[in-house]
């Protein structure tokens, strides 16, 4: 496969086919979790959702709760997976990283105005925390929601505190998980952040703005002296 | 060239992790939901034994289980708040006296079938309440875990954490919860816009099992129609009497299997033709398990982290066999 830049095109890769993949499946399934998961308290009939052409199956606590655990296959699989492959793969620009807080302070600070915008490698520093922030989110889901589902499935009888551990920690996760989604799209509604969806749509990014506001990232390139246009996901370190 | 080291990870660590992931996949599940195990309960209605306490002015089982639970459900708010948007509100305050049905005040009553039997008619007597299911889709699907299957075998609502949105009676092929609106937590949050009360049910004197003692209602039937016991003890009694008397058992499959069979000389098919049937009032028909339809794909949610991890180990040692090649390095 060709990580090539179409001839002429001012772009450079941001993300591999395998990136985008991994994000849209857990995207995707993650909001239908949000609504199938929503869908498991009694309002869809109380609040005539269930009117609304094509949600008469909100009503439905089996059959919701049956495209709970479908989405759950792929979020739960997708989330593993990305862990898994990107440990072994040596991928960590996405990992928190020392002075993270303060250097999102300042680029907080730059957006009203406030002092100039430091150099980013791959990821911005709230990036950086963000991606921490959803994984712990995302990983308390998982549990809590494997734990219900092992009781639903093989012990109903299990420990009490142990099931309202769980339960209380999914609907705890979930709200979080809500917030960190409308917090995502909302930083990407931030104009200097615009350009990124791109690449989180197709994988490329222009390249006189990866060079102007990722110049660290852009720098690693020439370190190796590898023309930007012509990485690969396995040439670039810690490309993920 | 790139060294394993630079892509973050040893070749030993590599393949300890083909085989952590290999060794969690071989992993059995297992068979079979575990209540209704060693440690459970079960309760024996003797159908040929229960004549519903002729003669006295309430039988003794309901007597016995509204005097235990007298003063369980606390004093509705005035007005009670009408749910917003459909306003529909369920209040059996004034009713309390209602012995005929299940109701947020009676958790068990006494169903009358008149049929044919030994060439006359004949009053059959069969108290009705909670079946205290094997694996209760009320507790599966209640959002906030306040319907509980306890080792005991006994299927308990926690009214402190109820918020009455009655789901679990939906679920039920029986439709045993019963709700009082204008009581509980949701008075405390949103009281129009999310829940409606709190459910009651019969939660077969779960504080009085856990003290070794039987429920109140068995303990007061005067005929020992009634019986509580070990699950498999009680299985094997219920199947004796049925075979002695050349009778049925109800509740030892229906939806998968209860903590609660009756053994009738009639049908059940016969007697649920003849009881009366209705909100408060439960079938004696088929009961075939709801939540059976969603147990492959939760099969699917307890096997998806080895997919995800087999999967990501798989692709990463692909990408890196490849990497190899290209770069002339491992």
């Amino acid at each position: 496969m060709s990580r090539q830049a179409p001839e002429g095109k001012n772009l450079v890769k941001r993300h591999a086919l395998i990136v985008l993949v991994e994000h849209w499946a857990i995207a995707i399934s993650g909001l239908a979790l949000i609504l199938t998961g929503l869908f498991e308290l009694p309002i869809a009939r109380r609040y005539f959702i269930t009117e609304i052409p094509g949600l008469r199956w909100s009503g439905d606590y089996v059959f919701s709760l049956q495209l709970h655990y479908l989405f759950s296959v792929v979020f739960i699989a997708a989330s593993l997976f990305h862990v898994v492959y990107h440990w072994f793969m040596g991928h960590r620009a996405i990992l928190p990283q020392k002075g993270d807080l303060r250097e999102s302070w300042e680029v907080i600070r730059s957006l009203f105005g406030k002092g100039e915008e430091p150099p980013f490698a791959k990821y911005l520093p709230e990036q950086r925390l963000a991606y921490a922030g959803i994984a712990v989110i995302i990983a308390g889901l998982i549990a809590s929601g494997l734990v219900k589902t092992w009781k639903n499935l093989f012990a109903p009888d299990m420990d009490l505190w142990l099931v309202l551990w769980a339960t209380w920690a999914h609907n705890l996760f979930f709200v979080l998980f809500v917030l960190a989604f409308v917090a995502h799209m909302a930083a990407i509604l931030i104009k200097p952040n615009r350009p990124m969806i791109r690449a989180i749509l197709t994988g490329w990014i222009r390249r006189d703005y990866a060079e102007h506001r990722h110049p660290l990232w852009i720098a690693e390139f020439a370190l190796q002296k590898k023309p930007a246009v012509a990485v690969t996901e396995q040439d670039a370190p810690c490309q993920e | 060239m790139k060294t394993e080291r630079e892509h973050g990870i040893s070749r030993r660590a590599f393949l300890t992790g083909i085989a952590t992931a290999a060794a969690a996949g071989t992993v059995g599940l297992p068979g079979k939901a575990r209540a209704g195990g060693e440690g459970a309960f079960a309760t024996l209605i003797d159908l040929s034994l229960c004549d519903g306490c002729e003669g006295r002015e309430m039988p003794a089982c309901v007597a016995a289980c509204r005097e235990k639970n007298a003063g369980v459900v606390p004093e509705p708010v005035d007005p009670i708040p009408k749910p917003f948007p459909r306003g529909q509100i369920e209040d059996f305050s004034r009713k309390q006296g209602v012995t005929s049905r299940l109701t947020p005040y009676n958790y068990l009553f006494v169903q009358k079938a008149e049929v044919e039997l030994g060439g006359g008619k004949k009053t059959v007597s069969i108290p009705r309440r909670c079946m205290h299911c094997d694996n209760p889709a009320c507790a599966t699907i209640c959002p906030f875990s306040a319907n509980h299957k306890f080792e005991s075998g006994a299927v308990v609502i926690d009214q402190d954490i109820c918020f009455g949105g009655a789901k679990c009676r939906e679920v039920c092929p029986w439709a045993i919860p019963q709700r009082q609106s204008g009581v509980g937590i949701y008075l405390h949050i949103l009281p129009t816009l999310a829940g409606n009360g709190v459910m009651f049910k019969c939660d077969l004197c779960q504080d009085l099992l856990v003290k070794g003692e039987g429920p109140a209602c068995i303990t007061a039937c005067p005929r020992k129609a009634m019986l509580i016991g070990p699950k498999a003890d009680i299985l094997a009694e219920a199947e004796r009497r049925a075979a002695a008397m050349n009778g049925f058992i109800y509740g030892k499959e229906e939806n998968g299997g209860t903590s609660t069979l009756y053994v009738s000389p009639v049908s059940f098919e016969v007697l649920n033709a003849a009881i009366e049937k209705g909100p408060g009032r439960p079938h004696l028909g088929k009961a075939q398990r709801k939540m059976e339809k969603t147990d492959p794909m939760a099969r699917a949610v307890v096997a998806s982290p080895v997919i995800g991890l087999v999967a990501g180990i798989a692709a990463a040692a692909g990408a890196r066999m490849k990497s190899g090649k290209e770069g002339g390095h491992e």
